[in-house]
């Protein structure tokens, strides 16, 4: 397993163009709400940008290039070189996925890092991390369903929009207004009780089993993004 | 040594909803054999070698490769290779870090340096995947699939794209792994190499195998051939004959040097030498066309 995974780490920073839009385009646009904090958390809260930066992160990099690596790896035959070896198919997914994983995790970490450092650091560390944990595990088996259903890493650029763009959309709707109306819809949304979470995290003032409890709607989504993937994806193109 | 078959299949099935594409199919691989598997196109080799690779399931039957289901891999895999018919390789990646990913991963232990010189790739070690030629990366392909000279190596169409010397070259490398023991399985469209190779060969046609043998017993089934032509104004000949379309005469014969022997005889008593004379053996491609035609 870590012997793909390095592979893909050398293939991930040979290919320019998954470099640049999956790695440096979701920092940039963090780096905008971190240098216009003062703006944004007079529209949303401190913890709004905690999370729409996790969501930037997690939508645009973690989950596009999970979707278009896969796609890839598919079309040209890799993932059944890998299967014609003695690794198990889980093997091969966490070896490909490892290197994009703790790449956001590690740009996540570093941004959050950021914000507390300019703008005063989250109430709740331990709980904001679950709320990261839970958002990339969600987005990987988001990623591996939708791979199921992306024909080529060109596809992706089509096949990813509804997902990433609908879970931006989510996070700034739940991480600016709130979720004193419509509670229920915005957290059983996906990304809803995340943004929530890492919100309530980052501001505090909501009690703890409050916020246990919303991790709750972001696992069952990893289980339906998960049991979709195991239906959806695919190891070889269609003939 | 063990008398268990290295493969053993038993009325395998494979089908992909309604199209049957393996039917039947029962076909046994002893230990040290190279055994050719050919077909037609669509005849359902590559389902067959697939499922008895272990990359796809069986949809009824039983496939055993080592006394083990070949579906599992930490059983099987690490005794095998495998050269797909398709590369599968990061066109990003170098041939070096290819064949030590792959090599790597089937648990078996080799050096890079020792199978690129094999496969005559050494210069090519820092080269993209991307940059090499079809016939290169058929023996980047062949280098991951005898790494660590596996038990089994299976070899789906090996020298499609391979010129001359590349061709000579990747049979005398399985030419070394057989003597070290190794069992083969081989698909090629090339008939002449299964011909002198194989030492038995299974013919598969529409899902199901219509003949299986050794090369001799395979060519044995239908009649050798002579091919001549004679002046017109010359007598019938002592043979029965057909006429070619290129105005020979064809003569079909299960004993070949008697009846060789009495058309010659014949000729030189009348004074007569006959043009385009061909005399043979059947060969597999005829075997094959009384296949396809039947």
């Amino acid at each position: 397993m870590l012997s793909i995974a390095r592979s893909e780490l050398i293939q991930i920073f040979r290919n320019r163009l998954v470099l640049v839009t999956s790695m440096i385009m979701p920092v940039a646009v963090s780096a905008y709400f971190l240098y216009q904090h003062e703006t944004f958390e007079s529209l949303g809260s401190l913890g709004y940008i905690a999370a729409i930066m996790i969501f930037t992160v997690g939508a645009f990099g973690l989950y596009a290039t999970t979707v278009t690596t896969l796609a890839s790896r598919r079309q040209n035959l890799f993932l059944k070189r890998l299967r014609s070896t003695a690794v198990s198919d889980a093997g091969i997914l966490s070896g490909l996925l490892l290197p994009v994983t703790v790449i956001a995790l590690v740009q996540v970490t570093v941004l959050l890092a950021v914000l507390a450092a300019v703008a005063g650091g989250p109430a709740n560390v331990p709980l904001l991390a679950a709320a990261v944990v839970a958002t990339v595990a969600m987005l990987l088996g988001l990623g591996l369903a939708t791979a199921g259903l992306t024909n080529s890493p060109e596809h992706a650029q089509v096949t990813t929009l509804p997902i990433s763009l609908g879970v931006i959309a989510v996070a700034s709707w739940v991480g600016i207004s709130g979720t004193e109306d419509l509670a229920l819809l915005k957290r059983l949304l996906p990304g809803g009780a995340a943004t929530e979470l890492a919100r309530d995290a980052w501001n505090g003032g909501a009690a703890l089993g409050d916020s246990l409890l919303l991790l709750a709607p972001t696992l069952a989504w990893v289980v339906v993004a998960l049991s979709l993937a195991s239906r959806l994806f695919r190891w070889e193109p269609r003939r | 040594m063990s008398s268990t078959p290295v493969i053993d299949v038993e009325r395998l099935n494979v089908k992909y909803g309604d199209f049957h594409a393996v039917r039947d199919l029962s076909f046994q691989v002893r230990r040290g054999e190279l055994y050719a598997l050919l077909g037609t196109n669509g005849a359902g080799k590559t389902s067959a070698l697939e499922t008895v690779e272990g990359h796809r399931p069986a949809t009824s039957g039983t496939v055993r490769v080592f006394g083990e289901s070949p579906r599992d891999r930490r059983a099987v895999r690490p005794r095998m290779g495998i050269m797909l018919q398709e590369s599968g390789f990061s066109p990003d990646l170098t041939v070096r870090e290819s064949v030590r990913l792959i090599g790597g991963l089937t648990q078996r232990v080799d050096t890079v340096e020792r199978v690129l010189g094999v496969v005559g790739l050494t210069g090519k070690a820092g080269t993209k995947v991307a940059q090499l030629s079809g016939g290169e990366k058929r023996r980047l392909d062949f280098a991951t699939a005898l790494w660590g000279a596996p038990e089994l190596v299976f070899l789906d169409e090996p020298t499609t794209g391979l010129d001359i010397g590349s061709r000579d070259a990747l049979w005398d490398a399985v030419d070394r792994l057989r003597e070290d023991g190794s069992t083969v399985v081989l698909t090629t469209h090339y008939l002449e190499e299964a011909q002198q190779r194989a030492d038995r060969i299974g013919l598969m046609h529409q899902g199901s195998l219509r003949r299986e043998g050794t090369v001799a017993e395979l060519t044995r089934t239908l009649p050798s051939v002579i091919r001549f032509a004679l002046p017109p104004d010359a007598p019938a000949p002592p043979l029965a004959t057909t006429r070619e379309p290129d105005g020979r005469l064809l003569a079909e014969t299960f004993d070949l040097p008697n009846d060789l022997y009495t058309l010659l005889a014949w000729t030189r008593h009348h004074g007569l030498e006959p043009q385009g004379l061909e005399a043979g053996p059947t060969r597999l491609d005829d075997v094959f066309r009384s296949l396809s035609s039947s």
